[in-house]
């Protein structure tokens, strides 16, 4: 993987002259995630990392720096981002450099943390073979990469990202693996409405309202503005209560409709761990069926429900 | 606020199955209502006078009145307000009828959901605000599309009413199908003959400017205000020019081009002029036959055009037409019979359809009025008429009758009978549809006088044998297979919808049904209307129609365009959108599920903003569910409306 983090290096400085600035990795303070890197200047490029502890998917801040010339480094998945974004005309291509790569998985850190067994304060991680070794507080340990990736590289459909204007590396397929955990929407689809309803009731329950998942997603371009917390319109009220949280998390479904790309970032940013890109997952089921569309796949398509159409190829309102 | 409350009892109708007196109690203890009260007939007189008695005296800042549906009477009720001196907005109305008291029969249940009507009515009537109406100028010239005898009265109309009119067709001349036909039920005049002097007048007035040729390219605007571009075909020959002698058609070498106006029955030149009454009459070519568009070289008719006006170089145009309103008059197109298999799918030459028939009836058609088969040039003797070849048939999805079969069937056995005395006609048909004004008559003639011989079954297989065709079917009324031995087989096709029209719907924002036919504002009360403010529509493209009710319909859109130009101005109406700055990201998706076009993106202080053109905005509100943060909202259907709409329905 060397290799690739130096082609990667040398790209992005050869690209940055010619941008405001590029979006990367750098190592996080833990050693377990990586986190987001503004490169502005050529020094700042030593800092970039690129394995599977790339978990983040930095096409969110993309709309936020409309206007300026930005370079992004973005996995297979975080492409698809990319391309709704553009889809939806929220950034434009003309101003975007998007590194490409190819991904063979990225790590899950909250799985890391509760595979580890060596205490709970992590000094240092490091990537040798197929095993990320940890050294905490009372020792040290190693997990095999692959038990520690994200549930979403199970489901993987593209590991290249696209669309590109540098590729970096060999174009590949997605990384082979077995036994995929099964998902919350399968374990949903099994049960009763009622248990279905108990379930959220409960997750929702410990909802802390914190709106990390929203601020997350790299589609929730409304952000400062968002309907959960205005009072014109008045859609939820601050109430604890289920019901609130339950709406607020309807909305972010509703809006993501036929838009998510199931990246996976409101679930990895929620600081309780709850379920909640299942929601949007049970929406693009309906959309596929409904429309015969996915997000993120074709920057020249419109998506689904952005746009008014008399009739819908897929669905026959008159049965004659 | 002070709310009132009026319970209807519309006689026995709400009364009869709802405790119209329990409904009226119940309201008073929902917020603000300090007057509730049942009443007999809310809309009679004495129903609004009370009303009115009741703002003044209880000093009510807005009415509920719970009835029928608002399509019935809420343009009623809010004059009632508005007399009671309230702005006719803080008004709203539970339908307690149609919604209540005629689905459902348990009296006790009836009573609860009219009342939770009349609370949702009252949450939503104290969130209301007083909307006044702007006004806007308006462009008092109209655009009708489709040059068919519908389209040519709505344009005569028009323009003897003083306005100014763009007439545009997409053929190289006016007339549309009736100008194919040789004789029209029930009267069996000649078709020419009537329809000509009218196509005539129309080159003649002044009023009136003709775009034949030509296709609507887009449509902006509104209603008072539309700009539509109009793409005016290469005809690769200067028409201010040609007078339309047809020397030109006359040296054309390239005389196996298929001739559209007859059906595709005989040949005609690359370049021609349709027919001789055609209205431009002038030469256009057909680019697919021209020896010189094709292959580079010929030019004969540039020889023989005594005005100089052949141009190869010449290229379509675009023209913008400004008008305040549209009439659409599209037509129909005629049904495919060859995908029916037992009617030999197109393989035989001497199965035609009727509108070929007509071709070879008419004086001026391929074969000057004589009918002859198409396969070896003898007069038929007997022949054999299918009707409903492509109407009433759910299998290929034309479910629906195209109206005007029967009757020029039973017309073209009676002309046969003229032409060829020694003929004979058979017509197999499903049933006979002849509800116009003589026209049962007309079909007894056709029987009884001029000896057709009417057979009620359907055909199963069309089989050649000898020269001739062997036609089986059954005969349902005696209960037995037929056989006949024909000459020719005329079928019935029907009538389905103007090629392109789903598509010249979108450029309007006009609705289509299944088939794509126009969709009427109300089928019974605006029968020339459209959804679409300032379009209207005349003839068969809003379904199959005879000449009569086509021209019926051509005058009566014409009368509406002229009721709606009588005025200089027009309200707007202030049931439309609008955003709020602040919240408003500029991410533009409420302009992308617009069907009216009515967003803009506008730039306010360096950000994209949204800005809803309040006089093309109908109200449909799209925008306002697909804006993510709820800053586009409809006045008088605001998300906060809608939601204490919904709390007072389920409320926790
Ligand atoms: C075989 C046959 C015989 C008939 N005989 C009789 C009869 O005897 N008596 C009777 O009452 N009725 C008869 N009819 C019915 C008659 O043809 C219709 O009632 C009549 O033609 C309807 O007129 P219209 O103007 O609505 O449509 P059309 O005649 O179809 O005219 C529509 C016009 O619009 C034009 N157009 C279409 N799309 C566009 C576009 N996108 N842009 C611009 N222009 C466009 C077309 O080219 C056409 O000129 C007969 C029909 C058939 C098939
Ligand atoms: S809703 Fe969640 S999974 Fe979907 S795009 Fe947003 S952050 Fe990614
Ligand atoms: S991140 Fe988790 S806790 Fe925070 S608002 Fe979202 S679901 Fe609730
Ligand atoms: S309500 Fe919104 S979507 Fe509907 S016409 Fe008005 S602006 Fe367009
Ligand atoms: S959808 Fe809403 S936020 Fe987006 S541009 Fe329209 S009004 Fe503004």
């Amino acid at each position: 993987m060397g290799s690739q983090l130096e082609d990667l290096k040398t790209a992005i400085r050869q690209a940055l002259p010619d941008l405001d600035v590029v979006i990367a990795w750098a190592a996080g303070p833990d050693g377990l995630a990586h986190t987001p890197l503004f490169i502005t200047s050529e020094s700042d490029v030593d800092l970039v990392q690129w394995d599977p502890r790339c978990s983040q998917n930095l096409a969110g801040y993309l709309p936020g720096l409309r206007g300026k010339k930005v370079g992004i480094v973005a996995k297979g998945c975080d492409a698809r981002s990319i391309t709704e974004l553009l889809q939806e005309k929220l950034i434009d291509r003309e101003q975007l450099t998007v590194f490409g790569l190819h991904c063979q998985g990225a790590l899950d850190p909250e799985k890391i943390a509760a595979m580890a067994d060596c205490g709970r304060y992590v000094r240092s991680a490091e990537i040798n073979g197929g095993e990320l070794k940890i050294v905490s507080s009372k020792g040290a340990c190693a997990i095999s990469l692959e038990n520690g990736l994200l549930a979403k590289c199970f489901r993987c459909t593209g590991a290249d990202a696209q669309p590109c204007d540098q590729f970096i590396g060999e174009h590949g397929a997605p990384p082979v693996l077995k036994d995929a955990p099964a998902t919350t929407l399968d374990r949903l689809e099994a049960m009763s409405m009622e248990e279905r309803f108990q379930f959220w009731e409960e997750q929702m329950g410990q909802c802390i309202r914190c709106y990390a998942c929203r601020s997350a997603c790299p589609l929730c371009v409304c952000q400062d503005h968002c309907a959960a917390q205005s009072r014109e319109p008045h859609w939820v009220d601050q109430t604890d209560h289920p019901r609130e949280k339950l709406m607020f998390q309807a909305m972010h479904a509703l809006h993501t409709a036929g838009r998510c790309t199931e990246c996976g970032e409101c679930e990895r940013a929620c600081p309780v761990g709850l379920p909640i890109m299942t929601m949007k997952q049970a929406l693009n089921r309906q959309i596929k069926a409904l429309f015969d569309y996915e997000a993120g796949l074709d920057s020249e398509k419109t998506p689904p429900l952005f746009q008014f159409r008399e009739n819908e190829e897929h669905i026959k309102e008159r049965k004659w | 606020m002070n709310i009132g409350v009026f319970v209807c009892h519309c006689g026995s109708n709400i009364a009869g199955t709802v405790d119209t007196v329990a409904v009226a109690k119940a309201a008073l203890a929902y917020p603000e209502v300090v007057f509730a009260t049942d009443t007999m007939y809310a809309c009679s007189e004495p129903g609004q006078a009370g009303i009115i008695e009741a703002v003044q005296k209880y000093e009510l800042d807005g009415v509920v009145v719970a009835s029928c549906t608002p399509r019935m009477h809420e343009a009623t009720f809010r004059r009632t307000v508005e007399r009671a001196g309230l702005n006719r907005y803080m008004f709203e109305m539970a339908n307690i009828r149609e919604h209540v008291s005629w689905i459902g029969k348990d009296k006790d249940a009836n009573t609860n959901k009219a009342a939770e009507l009349v609370h949702i009515a009252v949450e939503k009537l104290r969130r209301n605000t007083e909307l006044t109406a702007g006004e806007f100028t308006i462009n008092k010239r109209v655009m009708v599309i489709g040059g068919g005898v519908a389209g040519i009265q709505a344009a005569l109309d028009c323009a003897d009413g003083g306005l100014e009119v763009v007439l545009v067709e997409r053929e190289p001349s006016i007339g549309g199908k009736m100008s194919k036909l040789d004789k029209t039920f029930p009267t069996v005049d000649c078709s020419s003959c009537i329809l000509g002097p009218r196509m005539v007048d129309i080159a003649q007035n002044p009023n009136i400017t003709l775009y034949t040729l030509s296709e609507v390219e887009s449509v902006d605007g509104f209603v008072g205000n539309f700009d539509v571009k109009v793409r005016r075909k290469a005809a690769y020959v200067d028409w201010t020019l040609c007078t339309g002698c047809g020397e030109c058609a006359a040296k054309c070498p390239s005389k196996k081009t298929p001739d559209r106006f007859n059906e595709f029955i005989g040949k005609t030149t690359a370049i021609n002029i349709p027919f001789p009454q055609a209205i431009p009459k002038k030469a256009s070519i057909n680019a697919a036959a021209c020896l010189m568009l094709t292959k580079g070289k010929c030019g004969a008719c540039v020889k023989a055009c005594p005005a100089g006006a052949i141009q190869f170089k010449q290229e379509d145009e675009i023209v913008t037409e400004q008008v305040g309103a549209v009439i659409v008059a599209t037509g129909y197109d005629l049904f495919d019979f060859t995908q029916y298999g037992e009617y030999g799918g197109g393989r035989y030459p001497d199965v035609i359809t009727s509108m070929q028939y007509e071709r070879l009836l008419s004086a001026s058609g391929p074969t000057e009025g004589h009918i002859k088969r198409p396969s070896d040039g003898k007069e038929p003797k007997d022949i054999v008429f299918i009707q409903c070849v492509g109407s009433r048939d759910k299998s290929i999805g034309r479910p629906y009758c195209s109206g005007f079969c029967c009757m020029y069937t039973a017309k073209q056995t009676i002309l046969t009978k003229d032409h060829l005395p020694e003929s004979q006609s058979y017509v197999f048909y499903m049933d006979i549809r002849s509800p116009g004004k003589g026209y049962d008559e007309f079909i007894r003639r056709a029987m009884e006088e001029y000896g057709a011989r009417y057979i009620r079954g359907r055909v199963s297989a069309i089989q050649p044998k000898n020269g001739r065709y062997l036609i089986k079917g059954v005969n349902t009324l005696m209960g037995d297979q037929v056989e006949i031995e024909a000459d020719l087989v005329v079928l019935a096709v029907g009538a389905e919808a103007a090629k392109g029209a789903p598509q010249l719907a979108e450029k309007l924002r006009i609705s289509y049904d299944t088939y794509g036919f126009y969709m009427e504002g109300h089928p019974k009360l605006k029968p020339v209307e459209t959804n679409t403010a300032g379009i209207y529509l005349a003839g068969s493209c809003q379904g199959p129609k005879d000449i009569p009710s086509s021209v019926a319909q051509g005058g009566a859109a014409a009368s509406k365009v002229l009721g709606l130009f009588s005025k200089d101005k027009l309200a707007s109406d202030p049931q439309v959108s609008s955003v709020s700055l602040q919240r408003c990201i500029g991410c533009a998706k409420c302009q992308s599920v617009c069907p009216f076009g009515a967003i803009e993106m506008t730039q306010f202080r360096g950000m994209t903003k949204a800005s809803v053109i309040a006089t093309v905005c109908q109200g449909c509100g799209n925008c306002t569910s697909a804006c993510p943060q709820g800053a586009i909202q409809l006045s008088h259907f605001t998300d906060n409306q809608i939601l204490a709409e919904v709390h007072a329905l389920c409320p926790y």
